[in-house]
């Protein structure tokens, strides 16, 4: 149960509805109950003859009884619902913030699209579980109490028997199907995501497959996985429909026990044999409400499983971040890394050994190298997106500086930027809401791109914007922020290498007195860099000046060669 | 759509006759229940009898109590094994088309969705059968069953469901089908909605950066607070359609409560046995009737979801067709040539158009053109990946049409730009294709490929796994992977996409040096992007817009080909920038 302290939590702020719910789904079940119970004392008085205004009465309460059940029953669905979609609202907002100071990690790494719509699945998936898990047994249970109390008043053996019912229906077996589902349900589980990987491998690896002839047997492996996940699926609804057999097979046998019990009585003279009718349709409608309980076990293993996953997302948050630490505002500062080691989480692999750069305040140092070297991971650390020691920023440790801190001072373009769907005024405008039309239009044009409209709409993601597009969009933003300290991943690497040159002119003017970091991957336009730091396999090899390092004809110089005979 | 369904369901004539039998049976225990139900209440409280003698009632009630739940397990057990046969044919049917096609672009977004067809559409047929068929036998035979039994108890009350009956399927047609539409709006919405908030979380990162994702916060409260009062707006539609039909049965249940009534007091003319079965049996004609509609609404979403699988499955694809001539002469590289070949792409427009070609045995042949000139298509089809729609192409001077598949693919190696690494290890992913390989010979083509170095570094050596799951690769070591693969084929046709730039210098020294001594014993087919590699090259084909503009040896294309001088010329302006 410890897994669902998330949803839990979320619920129980809405309080006003969950109670409402919980009122008008217990008048239409007490109703119901109330009304055959009514229609069986009805017709067995009736057996007995009865004045005719008896009868009136008795039908009009049959009536009400009905009217009540209908108009309860709209009722709980509505607050039911109206509860549920506060809730599923609840847990956005404080996911949204609890994913705040991770995003930064989860989205640079690979395969996070994945990762954030199961998220978002996930909370999805736990809207059920108000509405199925939570409180249907409540309601059960408060219908049952009323309807055993009013038992009581006849038959207390009859009472227990109920009681035992309700034991049986309600706790005990819908117990002991929830523990063993939850025993199979991780196998079946392992089972899915191996089907599913497999078939993304097979799509994605397919034209290896085809020509290294194995399309057949990963076709038929294919088959063969999908056939163990169907078996040990349908074994688990299999399971389920017994569940549901056997709750209903109890229910009636109570019902049963319940005929026998007030038969033996009418017949010693215990019971009134004018309630027996009564007794028996109170017992029959009351154990209808138990059904919903069957199908409580499998919304609740499924809610537990997603909360759990959710709850796996960790906020790391760093306690010794002292906040009395402030980077210099509208000041240059320096960077430096000493000596730094880094491997990400979750990987053997170490993306950088032993790299110390320095960065001084006003100085312009570019990292290259090839893909997978290391330099984009150096520039990551600069910005906290991941823990790590060695790393300095303004002279103090990144480790005691929160996040905000160092990225409200600094001009960030990643290698992945976001845009949302709106305008490009609006894209652009999360720079400062204060900044004026001309301004906005004066840096299009700076980043060579007078062809867009400030109203141009932007789809999500920037799905109608050209890579290069992106890259000078997210250029833009930057020097809007207009702050001292530049951190750039590859900011032009879609972009054509004349339009680079003039907004990297640009951008060295504006930039003149600022530090400056360039992660490239890219040889060109890296003369104006005072320092050119060479990266492979998460080593520093080389560092200096463009001619410094073209005069040495070591590892810059060799891949500048091969850069200088691609025909892109 | 819907016959599509049923068209699965129709090889099910056995489960299909059981579950008729299994519905037939649930009827008449339900009848049996309230008949015996009634005997006991009637017998001990009207007609005052001992507990003895309503013993035997008890004994046979207990067994149709028993098995009713029985009867609907079994039931479901069908349903549910019917459901995974369809789903397994279903997805047996998609393999089969996807495993046939020419070539899946290894795009992507498509992987993506065609995953998403063959693992959530496929499940979301499920209730169709699992549960939609088993309710449908159920209702279609249960409230004729209790009609029946209460007309022949008493033809009045029978009357009244009849005509009261009509109104719940025809309320279903009026309110449910527009309350249904409007719902499916709203859930349609409320997925674009958890887009939205998915696009949000996906740019955190960026928003941070801006401070304003405190802003964006309270967006997405407000919005979602919005979209729940909307969408309760609708669904208030829908309770109120329910709220009616509850109303509908429970005026009917109390028109045939009051008749009974009136019978048993004022006119005398009805034992209360009688009033009583009347009175349990009611609500369970109305019950059923009211759960074909709720099972009709649960075969809906399967509808839907089987219609973006016959869409998967009607959709039109090419498939290259192969023969069953093996070739003999696996020594020496065949002598390949394309003959008017043409291809065209039908969404973007783009085409290649009429190519006459001709590779000699162990030629290199180096491909060049701009981007989208139509290199990589030109290459696919030479591997026998993509169809050519017009023209042929023939190796030793067999149409490829008549090759056999696995005789054709067994000599040929591609080495792409960005290589496809399986999950599994090291010795499994050079070993790919070459089943039969030792361990000698995988290290020794992992030698030559320049990683056996790199592998040694590794606590676990060749079989480190590697892959989606596995250790990361860099863009070199994935490259020099793909080379070990070929090392290991011993091919004597090799497709080489050269990587643009991004690897490290060691393995562009390693690539060089392994395409090189691959040469040896193979004709290799270049897209060329280094100079060294076109000059090297004795065979150049200048592609330009799906047009071949030019072809031969560097000095004479220099000579004779402007576009191949401003190609190699502009080249070095550029770089020099």
């Amino acid at each position: 149960m410890r897994e669902l302290a998330f949803v839990w939590r979320e619920m129980l702020t809405e309080k006003k509805d969950i109670l409402l719910s919980i009122l008008f789904g217990f008048i239409a079940g007490i109703t119901a109950v109330a009304l055959f119970a009514a229609s069986g004392y009805l017709i067995s008085k009736a057996a007995l003859s009865l004045p005719v205004f008896a009868l009136a009465i008795l039908t009009a309460v049959v009536k009400f009884f009905g009217l009540a059940r209908a108009v309860g029953r709209y009722f709980e669905r509505i607050y039911s619902h109206r509860a549920t979609f506060s809730i599923l609202s609840n847990m956005r907002v404080s996911f949204y913030k609890k994913l705040e100071p991770v995003a930064a990690s989860l989205t640079q790494k690979h395969r996070s699209g994945e990762l954030l719509g199961r998220i978002v699945g996930d909370i999805d998936r736990l809207q059920h579980f108000y509405l199925r898990v939570f409180y249907p047994p409540i309601v059960f249970i408060l219908i049952f109490l009323v309807t055993i109390w009013f038992t009581l008043f006849f038959s207390i053996k009859i009472a227990s028997l109920m009681l035992l019912g309700v034991f049986l229906t309600g706790i005990i077996i819908p117990g002991y199907f929830a523990w063993r589902i939850r025993k199979k349900d991780q196998a079946v589980r392992a089972l899915r995501g191996e089907f599913a990987a497999d078939s993304a491998e097979f799509f994605n690896g397919y034209r290896d497959l085809k020509i290294m002839r194995e399309t057949a047997k990963r076709k038929e492996e294919l088959e063969a996985k999908s056939s163990a996940t169907l078996k040990a699926e349908s074994k688990e609804s299999k399971a389920e429909v017994f569940h549901q057999a056997v709750n209903s097979f109890i229910s009636l046998f109570v019902t049963w026990c319940v005929i026998v019990v007030g038969a033996y009585l009418v017949t010693t003279g215990e019971l009134d044999g004018v309630f027996l009718a009564m007794l028996v349709l109170i017992s029959l409608t009351s154990f209808e409400n138990a059904v919903p309980m069957a199908i409580v076990p499998a919304y609740l293993q499924d809610s537990m499983t997603a909360s759990k996953r959710l709850s796996d997302v960790q906020a790391v948050t760093s306690n010794n971040i002292k906040q009395t630490i402030k980077l210099p505002e509208e000041k240059p500062f320096s960077l430096l890394a000493k000596n730094v080691t880094f491997t990400y989480p979750g990987e053997e692999r170490r993306a950088l050994k032993h790299v110390s750069v320095h960065i001084p305040v006003g100085g312009k140092t570019a990292i290259v190298g090839p893909s997978g070297s290391g330099k984009s991971t150096l520039l990551q650390l600069f910005l906290k997106f991941y823990e790590s020691g060695g790393l300095e920023v303004n002279g103090e440790s990144t480790q005691t500086l929160s996040q905000e801190q160092i990225w409200s001072e600094t001009n960030v373009v990643l290698q992945q930027n976001h845009f949302f769907s709106g305008s490009i005024r609006d894209n652009l405008k999360l720079a400062g809401e204060t900044l004026t039309d001309e301004h906005l239009t004066n840096i299009l044009a700076i980043v060579q791109l007078h062809h867009l409209s400030l109203d141009y709409e932007v789809h999500e993601k920037g799905a109608n914007l050209s890579g290069g597009e992106q890259q000078r969009l997210a250029i833009a933003r930057a020097l809007l922020k207009g702050k001292r300290v530049w951190l750039l991943d590859e900011p032009t690497s879609s972009v054509d290498l004349l339009t680079e040159r003039l907004i990297f002119n640009y951008l060295f003017d504006r930039a003149k007195e600022d530090t400056l970091l360039l992660v490239s991957h890219r040889l060109n336009n890296l003369e104006k860099m005072d320092q050119i730091i060479v990266m492979d396999s998460g080593e520093v090899v080389e560092s200096g000046t463009y001619n410094e390092l073209m005069s040495r004809k070591g590892y810059f110089y060799h891949m500048r060669e091969i850069e200088k005979s691609v025909l892109v | 759509m819907k016959n599509e369904l049923k068209a699965y369901a129709s090889g099910f004539k056995i489960t299909h006759l059981f579950m008729i039998l299994g519905a037939l049976l649930i009827g008449a225990s339900i009848i049996a229940q309230a008949f015996l139900t009634v005997e006991i209440v009637n017998n001990v409280f009207v007609n005052k009898t001992d507990f003895e003698e309503v013993m035997p009632f008890l004994m046979s009630l207990l067994i149709v109590l028993l098995l009713r739940p029985f009867l609907s397990y079994l039931m479901g057990r069908a349903g549910v094994e019917m459901a995974a046969t369809v789903k397994q044919r279903i997805r047996k049917a998609l393999l089969d088309k996807f495993s046939r096609e020419a070539l899946l672009t290894s795009h992507q977004g498509q992987s993506g969705q065609k995953v998403s067809v063959l693992l959530d559409a496929v499940d979301e047929i499920d209730a169709y059968y699992s549960k939609y068929i088993p309710q449908v036998f159920k209702t279609a035979v249960i409230p004729i069953f209790i009609l029946v039994a209460v007309s022949t108890q008493h033809l009045q009350t029978g009357l009244i469901m009849m005509v009261t009956a009509p109104f719940i399927p025809i309320f279903y047609i009026i309110i449910g089908i527009r309350t249904q539409k409007k719902s499916e709006e709203k859930l349609e919405q409320m997925t674009v909605f958890s887009g939205r908030f998915l696009d949000t979380i996906q740019g955190l990162t960026t928003l941070n950066l801006f401070r304003q994702s405190k802003k964006y916060r309270t967006i997405i409260k407000e919005s979602s607070l919005n979209y729940r009062d909307a969408t309760i707006e609708v669904l208030k539609v829908a309770f109120v359609s329910s709220l009616m039909l509850e109303l509908i049965s429970m005026l009917s249940i109390g028109i045939i409560a009051l008749e009974i009534g009136l019978r048993l007091i004022v006119f005398n003319s009805m034992s209360f046995a009688t009033a009583f079965f009347l009175l349990i049996l009611a609500p369970e004609f109305y019950l059923s009737l009211k759960e074909l509609g709720s099972a009709f609404h649960t075969g809906r979403g399967s509808m839907s979801a089987m219609k973006k699988v016959s869409e998967e499955l009607g959709r039109e694809s090419e498939e290259v067709t192969w023969g069953d001539r093996f070739i003999e002469n696996r020594k020496t590289p065949p002598k390949i040539a394309l003959k008017d070949v043409s291809y065209q792409y039908k969404d973007s427009g783009f085409s290649l158009s009429s190519l006459n070609i001709t590779i000699a045995p162990y030629r290199q042949v180096a491909v060049i053109g701009r981007s989208g000139s139509g290199k990589s298509t030109l290459l696919h089809m030479i591997a026998g990946l993509l169809p050519p729609q017009q023209g042929e192409i023939t190796v030793d001077h067999h149409s490829m049409t008549n090759l056999n598949e696995d005789s054709w693919f067994s000599q040929v190696s591609y080495i792409s730009q960005h290589p496809y690494i399986f999950t599994g290890t090291i010795a499994e992913n050079i070993r790919i294709g070459s089943k039969n390989a030792s361990q000698s010979e995988i290290e020794d083509a992992a030698g030559k490929a320049g990683i056996s170095a790199f592998v040694a570094t590794l606590e676990q050596g060749y079989e480190t796994i590697i892959g989606e799951s596995g250790r990361g690769l860099s863009g070199g070591e994935k490259q020099r992977l793909a080379l070990a693969r070929a090392f290991l084929k011993k091919p004597n046709v090799i497709l080489f996409d050269e990587p643009t730039t991004g690897l490290d210098l060691y393995t562009e020294k390693v690539l060089q040096s392994a395409m090189n001594s691959l040469s040896q014993n193979a004709t290799i087919i270049t897209v060329a992007h280094r100079l060294h590699t076109i000059r090297k090259a004795d065979h150049i084909i200048v592609l330009d817009q799906g047009k071949m503009m030019a072809e031969g040896t560097d000095e004479a294309l220099y000579e004779s080909s402007e576009l191949y001088r401003e190609m190699v010329n502009v080249q070095t302006e550029e770089v020099t920038l």
